[in-house]
């Protein structure tokens, strides 16, 4: 209580300091008014009595001073009168406050945005209970470090064998189509087992939890909801207890009603959960089940890892026969890793080039505050000679630095806030997204960083004054001593630093570009201008068997094709040019790979041939699919030109026979021709695919492609049209191939532009150093400037002098930069696409180009120095 | 700036306290009151009373209050908190242990001696 009270005062004596003062002067007026009273009622004359009084009492301001003393502030007030005089003299000097603000503000509010995104998603733990021991199961393979799904049959053979986790739980993304009341609507779903939600430890707000009796096969269909979806669509979560939900045709009642956003669930965005019924698998395959385990307290990854590995080992020869690859492993990985994937990667990026940036900044700053307070000199020296210590003269730079930090940290602080909160449009694809936020620690980095470039910007004038600045006579004339020469080493090795960072950031930006701009030039292998498609998922209630699915895609494509403005029309499970969902096994023949060996792999699209017709896909050589190449006809393919060169360069591929799918006891299936590349895996990889006729096995989604005369809104109109014709329950997804290109290309172009930015920064405030540290060395050097003039050097002459000094330093700069980068190359090559990163053009153009900067930055205290008047220059003194 | 001192350290809140307990007063009535009750030992001068009325606030001790005098002029008033009778109960006891020992110091006579 007595803290509070003391606060409470202090406050009071500083918040409302006028009113205070009025008080304490009414009060102590009132005591002589009293005390002259007394004696005058005691018989004194009042004159005499007022007089007495007044020196009984002694001066009301000293008195002042005493309670105010009393009241503990007077520190605080020093510092805020010290602020007050520091914001004045920033006043004064507007140009130096608002670029060392900015500089530093756009500094710390790069650093504390990217701080802020590392922390949240690299740092801070999943949301879960203990989720350090959560882990995601998959299938790891020696030749690629990604990690696969699991199959039923690893999935059933881990739940009966494992020993190192607590629970240990399966779910299935995908989508459904949620039907019943108004349009047809299609969401992601995360098809659970019900180990999933006690893995992670998710409970229910409402009803009950997932129990594995409703994984059994007879079991009437469940599911679960997220608090949103059952406040927005079923009234409420006690109201949602019980209602059925219609998804891909079939009813699942609501059983309970999750206590979490399901955005937070690993991996998925879905708000709809229905139970995950397996049926017995009759091959190893397919692969499409991610495994989430809770490790028993105590159990280690390593444990997990032999568990797991000898579960793989055990099953792997009771299915080789569908299944012969040896380096495939049952492999946990912590989730945390499986979730936030290679952002690391890319927010190592970003993050690498904002510290740059700062660092940039900081270092500038520090430059425009050596030269203002060189300019200071002279000030400081008076007030020493006047009396002031050491200390108080130390205390005003301090205060000043530290003010332009703070002021810096708030303008940092909002810029992150502003940067985060549009960080869905410029990271759409970050995970973890929503639990970014500027949080307390993402503060406190902005409060210390803010903290320590105040320091470092007022680091040196302080060191000046503790020095003793006091020596008037020494700053008299901008004689060169000791000091100043000590203080010109460092004012120029911080313009180094300035070019050695600024020219890998440059380099970073050019590189990036340059490979974007190979990007855009590759040939895509279709023609996207007037190819509109829409995605089609037939529920698999009402379209069970192939023939029934097989008569809806014939009614579509031909329907379609037939309407008015549809030049071509076909049926593809798969879009271009990336984000393929199918990629397949095979094995060739005639050069099957060794024994224990994986097995090759490529994209793998069921199309129709009019497919080829819309997108302009050329046939090269062979034929083109038939009405015979359906059902139960041998098994054919078309491959692509880069696969056919892969497996079979310089030979015809057509008439090859492969194993598909690890099948060894299926039909051979033919390649019976060769079709142009198309991307399929993104642009900057290569053109494999393998394309197998829609009719083999007609799937339960997929896209329909048309090229249409019309605007893009009228042929969906028209395509709404053609589908609910014929099933009106049918939710499309509808995009345009133009703007799947556009896609494929945004990534690239932000990243650029990104780097390109904080690299045009760096740029600016190398140059504004350089600028800085000549002008002021050109008026520190105006006597000698003039001497020189007067001796007969010529205007030209000068100039070279100035220009030549900064561009010495720009060029050891930069090519300290060079070094930097080419110390980064290999991790710099991740990022590009045809174009090494050593690539000499480009490493020539942006070093060229900062040294332009430069040099443009030099010339103006180039010609100042030129145009010096000796006369007056000499006579200055 | 030092305000100049003229008791022990700290006996002058302890004055004021006790001053406070009998009634609220202004800081004029404070100071007379504190000369009549010593017999005039003891003179109080602004610079010093009001510093520690303005440290006593802070303690919580007490507590200020605007009042209109029996002359009808506004006046501050200072009241006794309980804060500050607890106070003045601790250092009254403190003050008489201490006073005791310095008096029975400065009685203290060498049994027997002679010197």
């Amino acid at each position: 209580v007595n803290a509070l009270n003391d606060l409470r005062e202090r406050a009071r004596a500083l918040l409302s300091s006028a009113r205070w003062r009025r008080e304490l002067d009414e009060e102590l007026r009132f005591h002589v008014e009293r005390e002259v009273e007394e004696r005058v009622r005691r018989g004194e004359d009042e004159a005499a009595a007022r007089r007495a009084a007044r020196v009984k009492l002694g001066s009301r301001e000293a008195v002042g001073e005493y309670v105010r003393d009393a009241t503990g502030v007077r520190p605080l007030q020093d510092l805020l009168s010290d602020v007050r005089y520091a914001l004045r003299s920033l006043r004064r000097d507007p140009l130096y406050a608002i670029a060392a603000v900015a500089v530093l503000g756009l500094g710390l509010g790069a650093g504390a945005t990217v701080f802020a995104v590392w922390d949240s998603v690299l740092v801070s733990p999943l949301p879960y209970r203990e989720a350090n021991r959560l882990v995601r199961v998959g299938q790891l393979f020696r030749q690629n470090t990604s990690i696969w799904q699991l199959s039923a049959v690893d999935a059933q053979a881990i739940l009966e064998q494992q020993r190192v986790f607590e629970e240990f739980g399966l779910v299935a993304g995908g989508a459904a189509a949620l039907s019943g009341a108004g349009t047809p609507e299609r969401i992601p779903v995360g098809r659970v087992t019900a180990g999933f939600f006690r893995a992670l430890d998710v409970g229910v707000v409402a009803g009950r939890p997932l129990a594995p009796t409703d994984e059994t096969p007879d079991a009437p269909p469940v599911v679960l909801v997220t608090k949103d979806l059952a406040d927005r669509r079923l009234g409420g979560a006690g109201g949602a207890i019980g209602r059925t939900l219609t998804l891909d045709g079939v009813g699942h009642t609501v059983v309970g009603v999750l206590s979490r956003r399901t955005d937070e669930l690993p991996g998925f965005g879905a708000s709809v959960w229905p139970v995950l019924k397996l049926r017995p698998p009759t091959r190893r395959g397919p692969f499409w089940l991610r495994g989430i385990g809770r490790l028993r307290a105590g159990v280690s990854l390593e444990a997990a890892t032999r568990d797991m590995a000898a579960i793989g080992d055990r099953i792997f020869p009771l299915w080789a026969s569908s299944f012969q690859d040896r380096t495939a492993r049952i492999t946990p990985v912590p989730l945390r890793d499986t979730i936030v994937g290679d952002t690391g990667r890319s927010l190592a990026l970003f993050a690498v080039a904002v510290t740059l940036v700062l660092l940039v900044a900081i270092v500038n700053v520090t430059t425009l505050a050596l030269v203002r307070a060189s300019a200071r000199e002279a000030e400081l020296a008076i007030r020493a000679t006047l009396g002031a210590g050491r200390l108080r003269l130390a205390r005003l730079p301090l205060v000043e630095g530290l003010v332009v930090g703070g002021v810096a940290g708030v303008l940092g602080l909002g810029l992150a806030a502003l940067s985060l909160r549009s960080l869905a449009l410029w990271a759409p694809g970050l995970p973890r997204l929503l639990e970014v936020g500027l949080d307390g620690r993402a503060v406190a980095f902005v409060i210390g960083a803010a903290l320590l470039s105040g320091l470092l910007v007022s680091a040196s004038p302080v060191r000046a004054a503790l020095r003793g600045a006091g020596d008037l006579s020494r700053h008299r004339d901008g004689r060169r001593t000791g000091a100043d020469r000590r203080t010109t080493t460092l004012r120029s090795a911080l313009v180094v630093t300035e070019f050695a960072l600024a020219l890998p950031l440059l380099l970073g930006a050019g590189l990036l570009f340059q490979s974007w701009t190979r990007l855009q030039q590759v040939n895509p292998g279709f023609d996207a201008t007037g190819a509109v498609s829409v995605r089609v998922d037939l529920p698999a209630a009402r379209y069970a068997g192939e023939p029934e699915r097989l008569r809806f895609w014939q009614a579509l494509e031909e329907r379609a094709t037939a309407s008015p403005g549809t030049t071509a029309g076909g049926l593809t499970t798969e879009l271009p040019p990336e984000d393929v969902g199918n990629v397949n096994n095979f094995n060739l023949v005639d050069r099957p790979v060794g024994a224990g060996e994986a097995e090759h792999l490529a994209p793998w699209v069921s199309v129709t041939p009019g497919y080829f017709d819309t997108l302009g896909i050329p046939l090269q050589e062979g034929r083109m699919f038939t009405d015979r190449d359906s059902g139960d006809a041998p098994p054919v393919v078309l491959v692509s030109r880069s696969w056919a060169e892969r497996y079979y360069r310089g030979q015809s591929a057509v008439g090859r026979q492969m194993v598909s799918g690890g099948c060894t006891t299926c039909p051979h299936t033919t390649v019976v021709g060769v079709v142009g590349d198309v991307k399929y895996l993104g642009l900057a990889e290569s053109g494999d695919a393998v394309y197998s006729p829609f009719a083999e096995s007609p799937p339960r989604t997929a896209h329909l492609v048309v090229r249409t005369t019309l605007l893009p809104g009228n042929a969906f109109r028209a395509l709404r049209e053609t589908v609910s014709g014929l099933d009106s329950e049918l939710p499309l997804v509808e995009q345009t191939l133009t703007s799947r290109l556009d896609e494929a290309l945004t990534g690239p172009a932000r990243s650029t532009a990104v780097l390109g930015s904080f690299a045009s920064v760096a740029v600016t405030l190398s140059a504004l150093g350089v600028f800085g540290l000549l002008s002021y060395a050109v008026r520190k050097r105006h006597r000698e400037i003039g001497v020189r003039i007067a001796l007969g050097a010529g205007p030209g002459g000068i100039a070279r002098m100035v220009v030549g000094g900064g561009l010495r330093l720009a060029a050891v700069g930069s090519a300290i930069g060079l070094g930097l980068a080419m110390l980064e190359e290999r991790w710099l090559q991740k990022f590009l696409f045809g174009v090494a990163a050593n690539d000499i053009f480009t490493i020539a153009s942006v070093t060229l180009a900062l040294l332009l900067v430069a040099c443009l930055a030099c010339v103006i205290p180039g010609l100042r120095a030129a145009r010096i008047n000796p006369v007056e220059a000499i006579a200055a003194d | 700036v030092h305000e100049p001192a003229d008791l022990f350290p700290g006996s002058l809140e302890l004055l004021v306290l006790k001053a406070l307990s009998l009634e609220a007063m202004h800081g004029w009535g404070i100071g007379q009151r504190l000369d009549q009750m010593s017999g005039e030992v003891f003179h109080v001068t602004q610079g010093s009373l009001y510093p520690a009325l303005q440290r006593m606030l802070r303690r919580g001790w007490i507590k200020p209050e605007w009042r209109v005098t029996e002359n009808n002029r506004r006046a501050r008033y200072y009241l006794i908190t309980a804060a500050g009778r607890r106070e003045l109960e601790t250092q009254t006891a403190a003050w008489q242990r201490a006073s005791g020992a310095v008096n029975g110091i400065l009685q203290f006579r060498l049994s027997g001696g002679g010197q």
